[in-house]
Parts: C-alpha cells; structure tokens; sequence
C-alpha cells in the first residue's frame, strides 16, 4: 500500500514554491522511501488534497525580524530572522547544535518572546496575544523530552491536553484519546498504562497523539523522530504528512534527520551562531 | 469544573503525602478544638456568670483617695508643720458618710432597676441582768490588748467561739492570718462601737439574709416586723439567750453612753435564732465583745429610729451609728450601668461603687482566666507551628511538582488555575485532615480541659495558701494589729499553743465593704463544659480556611513564578 499522496504533493510544491534544491531532492528520495514503506495510510484522496491546498496556502505564522536574545544584552542568537509558514505544508527546521532550532521553536509556541521583531499568528503580534489560550488551543507541541506528566496514564495525559484546550468536543474525551492512540498506532491496552512504563518511542507516540487530540491548526515538533526506530519514523511522518496535506495544517518540526527533511516540503536551515557570528 | 477535577485526581493520585498532610492537620484540628472548646467555654461562663443572677453593689468612701487629698489641702495650708494634720484629716473622713437619702437618691438615679435595702448597726452596752457571752471579766479593755498579750486573748476567745466558727476553716490548718474587720464600710469598728453587743437594724428581709454574720435560723419565736407596730423586738442568738437564761418574750434592758450620758433602753426579745454559716468577723482581740457573733442583736431600723439611735439622728456622729446600704441589682451589666449613673449623678471622687458580689464571682473565675490565657497562647503557638509545618510540606510540595507546573503551563493551563488546583488540593487535604481532628478534639476537649482547670485550681489554692503563710505580704491584706498571735509561719515550732487551728480562713486581697463575702475562701470554678458546638467547628474552618490559604500563599508565589519554559529546559 503505497502513499497515494506523495507523488502530489511532490509535483506541487516545487511547482508552486521557490524553487529550492534540497527540495527537489526531497521529494525524490521520498517518493522511493514511502513506497518502501509497508505502513500505509489514508489511500486515494490525493487529488481532493491537490485541490485543498492550492486554496489554502494562506501564512498562519510568520516572523518577522525576530531577534533573540537568553538573557537582556546578552548575545543574541538570531538576527533579524524572518520566514513564513503556510497551512497545508510540512516544514523542517534544520541546524547544526547550538543554532537555536529549539529556541526557535520555543518563540513559535509562544513559551518565550523575541527580544526584537514580532512573531506573527494570523498577522497578529503573538507578544500581545493570550499565549496560554495560543498553546492549548491553536498549537500542539510535541516537545523533545515530550513533557508528559509521569504519574498520569496515557489518556489522562491526552485528557488534560482536551482539558486545558476548553474547547468542546462531540465525543467522550475517553474515546477521542481512545481515536488518538490509534491514529499513532498505540496498542490499546496502553491507555490506562503509566507514562513511566512506556519506552521513549511509545512516549514519543503519546505526545504526538496529545499535541494531535485537540486539533490544533499549528503542529510543532522538537525532534519527533528522535527515539524512533525507521519504520516508526515513517510512521509518524506519514502522520505529519496526512495532517498537512489532507488536513491542511501547519506542521513545523524540528529536527537533525537529513531523512525527516527530505520528506518535508520545505526546509528553513539554520544556521551555526558562529557563521552568523562572523557574517554580522 | 477542570481544577476540581485534576485536583481531585491529584490528591488521589499522591496518598502517601496527603495523608501525611491530613495528618498533621488532624493533629493541629484536635489541639485547636480543645483549645478553642476551653476558651469557647470560658468565655459562656464569663459572661453568662452573672448576667442573669443579681448583683449587691456598695458605695463606700475611698479613704486612701480622701486622705490624700486632705494631706494635699493640709499641707498648702500649713507648710511649715511637717506632722500630718490628723484633725482635719479625720474630720474630712467622717464627714464623708453618706446619708440615708444620699443613698436613695443614688438608687432613684439608676436608669436599671435596682432595689436597696440597708442596716444599720450600733453597740449597746451591757447591764447586770443582760451580759454579753464572753470568757474573761475583762472585756472593756479588750480593744486595748497589745500584740504581746494577743494569743493569749484569741486563745480564749476562740474557745467558746469556735462552735460557729470552725467550721469555716476551710484550710484551716496553715491559714491562720487573722484578718480584723477588712476595709472601710466593714461598719463595726467605727469609734466606740466596741461597745458589748452589736445592735443591727435590717430595714427588710433581705437585709437580714444578708446579715454580716451569715446567715441564720430562728429556734424560737419569730423575727420582728419592720413596722412601727413592732418597735422594740429583738431577735437574739441561742448562745446569748442561754447565757443571760432568757427565753421568748421576754424583756432586757441595754445601755448607751452617748456624750457621757448613758441611757438605759428596754427590748423585748421575740425571738432566738441560731446562726448557720460560718461567721467570719473574728472575735479577736481587738474588737471586744460586740465583735462576737453571739452577740449580735438584731432588730429593725425602725426599733433604732425610735430608740433615737439610727444612722439619721441628731446625735448620729456620737451614737457611732453605721449604715450598710446595699443595692440590688438585675445582673453583671446593670451594676455597670448603675456605677456610671451614680456617677454622673453627682457621687464625688471620692467614694467608690463596689460589688463584693462581682468581685468575689471574678475572683472565683481566676483559675479559668489563667486557663483561657494559657490556652489562647497554646493556639497560636499550635496554630504558629502548624501553619509553618504546612508551608514547608507545601513547598516541598510545590518544588517536586516544578515540571508538572511547567508541563500544565506548557500545554496551556494558565498559571492561577494551577496555582487554584494546588489550593484546592491542600484544601481537600486539610478538611478531611480537620475533620478527623475536631472529632478526636471534641472527644479530647471534655477532660482534658477539666484537667488542666482542675491543675490550675490548685495551683492558684496553693499560691493563696502560701500568701497566708507570709502574713499576706504578696496581697493587699490590711493587717491587723492582732495578726501577730500565730505561730502558723509553719509547723516547726509548738504547734500546741494557741489560736491558729480554729482561726477564720482569711481572704485574699479584696478587703471591701462586706466582709461576708470577701473572707471566704474563695470557692473556685473548678469544672469547665468544653463541648464542640458548631461555634467551634466554625472557627475551625475558618482556621482550616486561613492556614490553607497561608501554607498554599507560598505554593502559589512559586508557581506564579515559575516560567514553563525555563522548568522544561531544566529537565531537558
């Protein structure tokens, strides 16, 4: 069962997009790689999501000259940084260590603001916005180290995600967490299982299927793949990709694998603070 | 909804060290509830004790008050003399008695309801058909024994006394300071009332049950009436009527110097009675025969008017007359309210309004006092105590949680509704913890609150005790000249020799107008009803309430300051 939607989206970004290299590259590796895959997911709704993502290209988050700073007049670990992220794509950011991905990561979730310049969530200043009510219900992070709460079971874990967003959901949030575990292709016995006797892929798993439960528009990823073996890195990637393409969400992840960004549909590659450093 | 429920699964989730917290809250709740039911208790005692009883208040002169005040006009006048001017310093003294109408005028000024009645007392002497009970011929001079001849004195006075007075030893065997008739208004020392008999005039029956010789019952005939119609009729004790081997009905004949001019007065006796309650003015040496309870004649204020003898009469200043008036009043508040009109009413600086009744009933409240004192401090520092325990395990608490905090607030929850659900959570805690101890509190409060009263009656007992030991030294005691008899400093020496078994308990300080009530030992308040009632489970969760709110304040500083990015990157 091969990925149906691949070879769309393939032909449409470059298209559509700037022409970038690595892209290219991307999309060809990708196209061999997915077919590989014996793990297939949603089958012949490639065309309907060619059509869905030419109209919804719109940008959800922007920065915008962001500079940052740790500490006030300390050295600052971007300048000036400015992109665009649409709905409806997968994007990598890239880096050496050091470069700041998490950083980055951090200002787009809104856990910290730009010294300088603005992030920008529809346009609007995230800086002046109720970023608490931004994370719950308009992002889903997925961090590094997962941040899920050690003595909750998985679903408690999911629930408090469908708690705290406070939006109103047509199912018992039993059995959406039920629907998410699934959907990471979580066994389901697992869901009165404590996070601590889960292996660091199934925790993986479990914050992907949080950050995922509430449906937020904006999925972030601080290293999704890391502790993941290749066929559950496809997997989860297969996930990222159906959410964007078919779903049309924003998803951003953050990563070191030459693999995971390949199959995204753009890049924005970071540079090491010391050639910044020397460039400025 | 959402703070609740995670709150709730929270506390759930972590048993061990919530039941450590409920814990130690149940201990803090069980010492809160016995203090709180103690005090609760107390102060039900103190301040329905006399609320609904009534109260006797006196008005006597200040005489320390007056004195100074005639030194001060004294010795503007005649700086050069450095003696005190004793003259005009007496006569400022006895100036000072109010009258019989002052006295109703007072009681009109009242804005409570209050009733009088009064007596008023004088001496008689004696005549060859009609003795006092004495022991020694010698009683005219008496008055005059000094201090070296005193227990010999008290010796043999006691001896025949001791049938009504022994039994108010109530710790008989160590007290022994004998106290001569305390205090101003105390009435039968004024000068030459030491005469042979003390001759009292009750103006009602209430003046008579309240007669400062205890009360008493009649063997024979009955009391006389108040009326003119029965002028002339004395009652007069058993022991004196066997003495003198009078009977009902009959008629004795008593003398009175007035101004070296000595009349002879004929009384019938229409009664005999007996005295019941201890007797506490001490036939001591100093106060001659009168001061015998036995010789006490009583009769109305009318026999005295018609004699010419009362308080009013021309001649009042020679006849050594004493009114006692005596108000009545509805209970503890009215006394208060009656002090304060009396003065405005226009009573001098000079005189004070006393209740011997509010006196001796505080004085007998003292062990609570010290125990709702003593209790009060044991709350705060349980309270203190506890509060800090709380905040330390909440802090702890807090900081082991650090990357809950950073997770909730990473994934959305706002700071003050996590801050809300730590509240809630020590909340939840500290009410079971609190119920669990007002439970073992109220089962705890009853003796335990008995027992610490009880400790705290003794200790006051034993503390009054060894006052009388020290001749009074640490109280206010005026000192009678005759004091010195006893050899009751302790039983070291000749324990044989005189007077001090069978003499009168004596007080503390409180030397006032009514010797009844301040010579008693005072009979403390020894049993405390510390219930819980919903009073004290209210106060108790409002301190669950407060302490709470305190130990979470800090929590709730450190969540509030916690940034979620910074707790992640730390774990990370």
């Amino acid at each position: 069962m091969s990925d149906a939607q691949t070879p769309g989206t393939n032909t449409l970004i470059p298209g559509t997009d700037k022409k970038r290299t690595i892209m290219t590259e991307n999309t060809e590796i990708k196209k061999t790689t997915v077919t590989d895959t014996p793990t297939g997911a949603a089958t012949g709704i490639s065309t309907s999501i060619d059509t869905q993502q030419q109209q919804h290209h719109v940008a959800v988050l922007a920065l915008d000259n962001v500079s940052y700073a740790y500490t006030k007049g300390g050295k600052k670990i971007f300048h000036n940084l400015s992109y665009t992220f649409e709905a409806g794509k997968v994007y990598a950011i890239t880096g050496p260590s050091g470069a700041g991905k998490t950083t980055l990561l951090s200002l787009l979730s809104g856990l910290t603001n730009p010294t300088e310049g603005k992030v920008l969530k529809g346009g609007a200043d995230l800086a002046s916005m109720d970023r608490y009510r931004y994370r719950s219900r308009d992002i889903g992070v997925i961090f590094q180290s997962f941040n899920l709460l050690p003595s909750l079971t998985v679903s408690e874990n999911i629930i408090l995600s469908l708690d705290a967003s406070g939006k109103k959901f047509n199912l018992p949030k039993k059995d959406i967490a039920a629907q998410m575990l699934e959907r990471v292709r979580l066994p389901r016995e697992y869901e009165n299982e404590r996070i601590l006797h889960l292996s660091g892929g199934e925790q993986q798993r479990v914050a992907i299927a949080r950050a995922l439960s509430y449906q937020p528009n904006i999925i972030l990823a601080d290293e999704p793949t890391g502790n993941l073996d290749l066929t559950t890195q496809d997997d989860i990637m297969d996930i990222f990709k159906t959410l964007a393409h078919r779903e049309n969400k924003c998803v951003i992840l953050v990563t070191h694998s030459p693999e995971v960004a390949r199959q995204s549909d753009e890049v924005f590659q970071l540079e090491a603070l010391r050639h910044r450093k020397a460039a400025a | 909804m959402f703070v609740l429920k995670n709150a709730w699964k929270s506390v759930i989730r972590n048993k061990g060290r919530n039941i450590l917290i409920a814990i130690i809250v149940a201990i803090i709740a069980a010492a809160a509830t016995v203090g709180l039911a103690i005090r609760n208790a107390a102060s039900d005692i103190e301040a329905e004790g006399l609320s609904s009883t009534a109260v006797t208040a006196t008005i006597s002169v200040d005489r320390s008050k007056l004195i100074s005040q005639a030194r001060s006009e004294s010795s503007s006048d005649s700086s050069s003399d450095s003696q005190p001017d004793f003259e005009s310093m007496r006569e400022n003294l006895s100036q000072d008695n109010l009258s019989l109408s002052d006295y109703e005028k007072y009681a009109k000024a009242s804005s409570v309801g209050v009733s009088t009645y009064y007596s008023e007392n004088t001496s008689l002497d004696a005549t060859d058909d009609f003795q006092p009970v004495e022991t020694s011929d010698s009683s005219s001079d008496s008055s005059s024994s000094s201090s070296s001849s005193s227990s010999s004195d008290s010796d043999s006075s006691d001896s025949d006394s001791s049938s009504s007075s022994s039994d108010s030893g109530s710790d008989s065997d160590s007290s022994s300071s004998q106290q001569g008739p305390g205090g101003q208004g105390g009435g039968m020392i004024g000068m030459g009332s030491s005469g042979d008999f003390a001759l009292t005039g009750f103006s009602s029956d209430t003046a008579v049950s309240n007669a400062s010789n205890g009360s008493f019952t009649m063997v024979d005939g009955e009391v006389f009436g108040y009326d003119s119609a029965s002028d002339g009729k004395i009652i007069i004790s058993k022991a004196l009527a066997e003495f003198n081997d009078l009977k009902v009905g009959d008629t004795v004949s008593v003398e009175k110097t007035i101004d070296d001019d000595t009349q002879t007065y004929k009384l019938t006796i229409s009664g005999i009675y007996k005295n019941t309650s201890s007797s506490e003015s001490a036939g001591g040496p100093m106060g001659g025969t009168s001061q015998d309870p036995d010789n006490a004649i009583y009769t109305s204020v009318s026999t005295l008017e018609k004699l010419g003898i009362d308080s009013e009469a021309d001649n009042a200043d020679d006849t050594g007359t004493q009114l006692n008036f005596t108000y009545v009043l509805g209970s503890d508040d009215d006394y208060k309210t009656f002090a304060q009109n009396v003065k405005t009413a226009g009573l001098s600086d000079t005189y004070t309004v006393s209740s011997p009744d509010v006196e001796a009933y505080e004085s007998s409240l003292a062990p609570m006092k010290n125990l709702s004192s003593f209790t009060l401090t044991f709350l705060l520092i349980v309270l203190g105590v506890g509060a800090v325990i709380l905040i330390v395990l909440n802090l702890f608490n807090v900081r082991e949680r650090k990357y809950e905090v950073g997770v909730m607030t990473a994934i959305g929850v706002k700071k003050p509704k996590v801050a809300l659900q730590f509240v809630v959570e020590l909340l939840i805690v500290t009410m079971v913890g609190l119920g669990i101890g007002v439970v073992g509190g109220a089962a705890a409060a009853g003796p335990v609150s008995n027992q610490l009263l009880s400790s705290q009656v003794s200790s006051q007992q034993s503390e009054q005790t060894s006052q009388q030991q020290q001749f009074g030294r640490s109280a206010n005691m005026g000192g009678a000249p005759g004091s010195s008899n006893s050899d009751s400093s302790d039983s070291t020496d000749s324990s044989g020799s005189s007077a001090a078994p069978s003499a009168p308990s004596a007080p503390n300080g409180s030397s006032n107008g009514a010797p009844g009530a301040a010579t008693k030992a005072t009979e403390y308040i020894s049993s405390l009803n510390a219930t819980v009632n919903l009073t004290v489970v209210g106060q108790l969760i409002l301190i669950g309430l407060a302490l709470t709110l305190v130990s979470s304040l800090v929590g709730i500083i450190f969540v509030m300051r916690y940034e979620p990015l910074q707790i992640l990157a730390e774990r990370s």
